[in-house]
């Protein structure tokens, strides 16, 4: 295993025993004591008014949906652009530089492509009104 | 509401020469010059105008009980007069038990800077029924809810009558008649016990949810509820 | 606490010289940890919650007791600070966000009027919360100056540093009577909400 993964390993262990350790040490100086009253729902000092469980608007979920998708895309650009000199190089690097005439679009290309992809979908989700808020 | 709402601009159909408003200073107990709507108001409504004074500058006109609805309607569509503004609706119980139960409405036109003090006298042991405003003015709705908490005072044709400042199975009585003791008629254990029972938010009407305009937001299951008018709550 | 009667006030458990090492111990840094990060619940209805924020502002700054956090749910609340006068018709919102809070907790009244009815001793205003919920620290004043404040919650820190373990009785809820809702008697109600001054003469009617 590669060593400079170990502080991650170290930082998971870490938390893992914080987590456990102040909940269990509440646990063990609590005295719990419920009644029914202590247990209803919260609203303000009165009997609770109608049901939690309520219909909302779908707007709520076309934001949420629409982001993960065009940060997903965001994200694959980062791997890309970490590598992009190699990208746009014929040949394989010499010493952090490319050779002199081997430039290519390779890289760039194939990304364009990537996006004109999804801006298809851009352009769509855009005409069928669902970046609309109202 | 049954009409969009226009804002007026104060003092938009004074004349444009008239003087700008000022403090009015030296105002004598009695007397001076009243409202011009009191003698408009003698004019139209001649036999049912009880009385004119003028109190520290302010015009109070009794009228009779059984057309103050009629006066109060003339008074806010009137373009002479109009009064769009319902400051307050109270009453007022004198120590003297010969002197009647006043009720009192307060009302103001913008448009003209004008200030009135209308009254209907209640004679002790009569009826303590006087009609509604709120066909003209929405907000009289929980002006007169506080009358009738506080005074005891029916106002026919309220569309929902039930006290607004105490709870709404609130036994002791109406707690600013002259009868009422100030700390109340029962015990404090007994005025703790009821009120502990109370349930303070039993019953929304219709009208407090569509002013904050959330009933379209609620579930439709609360809505069929409401409409229904069901008590929420325990 | 306050006013609820405990029929088992006497020592049941043995004196804090009769106690283990571990367990003073533990009491001790329990009853720290919670006496110095005390999350308030402002119950503010009138003037005295004025004087509450100013006591949590700049110049006299509640944070430095750990009570910068307050919570305006009582989920998350150690102690409920009623600043203000509670009217009849608030009484059972304030019955229940009592009860809705976990333990442990503890009440601060802040102020005359919800100590013991202020200057309105009339027909609207409940004589006292403690007539309602179990109080473990007064603060008179109308409206208590912020100092007034912070000696009361320094005192209610006091009084949770003397907490111990052993002590079963500390965290019982109180157990209100089904029928009437009171979880004192009546008859102490009654007692400690007698007029006095100005207010006895206030029980007539009419002239």
């Amino acid at each position: 295993m590669d060593r400079t993964y170990f502080p991650v390993l170290l930082l998971l262990g870490f938390v893992i025993v914080n987590a456990v350790a102040m909940l269990g040490l509440s646990a063990l100086t609590l005295r719990s004591r419920p009644t029914p009253v202590k247990q209803t729902a919260y609203e303000s000092g009165i009997p609770p008014l109608g049901d939690a469980r309520e219909r909302f608007s779908v707007k709520f979920y076309m934001v949420a949906v629409l982001f993960i998708i065009f940060d997903i895309e965001t994200v694959f650009m980062i791997p890309w652009g970490a590598h992009y000199q190699q990208l746009s190089c014929a040949v394989p690097l010499v010493g952090g530089a490319c050779p002199a005439g081997q430039i290519s679009f390779f890289g760039l290309g194939e990304m364009l492509v990537f996006v004109a992809i999804l801006l298809v979908g851009f352009i769509y989700v855009w005409k069928k009104g669902a970046l609309q808020w109202d | 509401m049954s009409n969009a709402f226009q804002p007026v601009v104060a003092g938009s159909a004074c004349a444009t020469d008239a003087p700008a408003p000022a403090t009015p200073r030296n105002v004598p107990l009695a007397g001076g010059d009243a409202n011009p709507s009191a003698a408009a108001l003698q004019r139209q409504f001649g036999d049912a105008v009880a009385g004119t004074s003028v109190v520290r500058g302010e015009t109070n006109v009794v009228v009779a009980n059984a057309r103050l609805l009629d006066v109060v309607r003339w008074l806010h569509d009137d373009p002479s007069q109009r009064y769009e503004y319902l400051s307050d609706v109270t009453a007022v119980e004198f120590r003297d038990p010969e002197q009647p139960i006043e009720v009192v409405w307060h009302l103001r036109s913008l448009a003209y800077r004008q200030f009135l003090r209308l009254k209907v006298e209640l004679p002790r042991g009569a009826e303590l029924t006087v009609p509604s405003i709120w066909t003209v003015y929405a907000s009289a709705d929980w002006m007169e809810r506080e009358c009738y908490d506080m005074f005891g005072i029916t106002f026919a044709g309220h569309p929902d009558l039930r006290r607004i400042l105490m709870w709404e199975d609130y036994r002791e009585g109406f707690p600013l008649r002259k009868d009422f003791p100030l700390r109340g008629r029962f015990s404090r254990s007994e005025q703790l016990r009821q009120a502990l029972a109370a349930n303070p938010e039993a019953r929304y009407s219709m009208e407090e949810l569509s002013v904050a305009d959330a009933f379209a937001d609620l579930p439709t299951e609360m809505r069929r509820r409401l409409r229904a008018g069901e008590k929420a709550g325990e | 606490m306050g006013l609820t009667p405990s029929p088992e006030s006497a020592v049941s458990y043995a004196p804090v010289s009769q106690e283990g090492w571990v367990a003073t111990k533990l009491d001790f840094l329990v009853n720290w940890a919670r006496a110095n990060s005390l999350w308030p619940m402002p119950f503010g209805t009138a003037c005295c919650a004025i004087e509450f924020m100013a006591s949590a502002a700049s110049d006299f700054d509640l944070a430095r007791f750990g009570m910068e956090r307050m919570s305006f749910s009582p989920r998350q609340a150690d102690v409920l600070i009623c600043a203000g006068r509670v009217p009849f018709k608030l009484a059972p919102i304030l019955r229940r966000i009592w009860q809705q809070m976990p333990q442990p907790k503890w009440a601060i009244s802040m102020g005359a009027c919800a100590s013991s009815g202020g200057m309105f001793d009339n027909y609207a205003v409940v004589q006292g919360i403690d007539t309602i919920i179990p109080v473990d620290v007064y603060v008179p004043g109308c409206p208590p100056r912020p100092e007034g404040l912070i000696y009361g919650i320094m005192l209610l820190q006091e009084k949770v540093k003397k907490e111990r373990a052993a002590d079963k009785t500390l965290r019982n809820e109180m157990d209100p009577d089904p029928k009437s809702q009171l979880y004192i008697p009546p008859s102490l109600i009654d007692q400690i909400s007698e007029p006095f001054g100005n207010s006895v003469h206030q029980t007539r009617s009419s002239l």
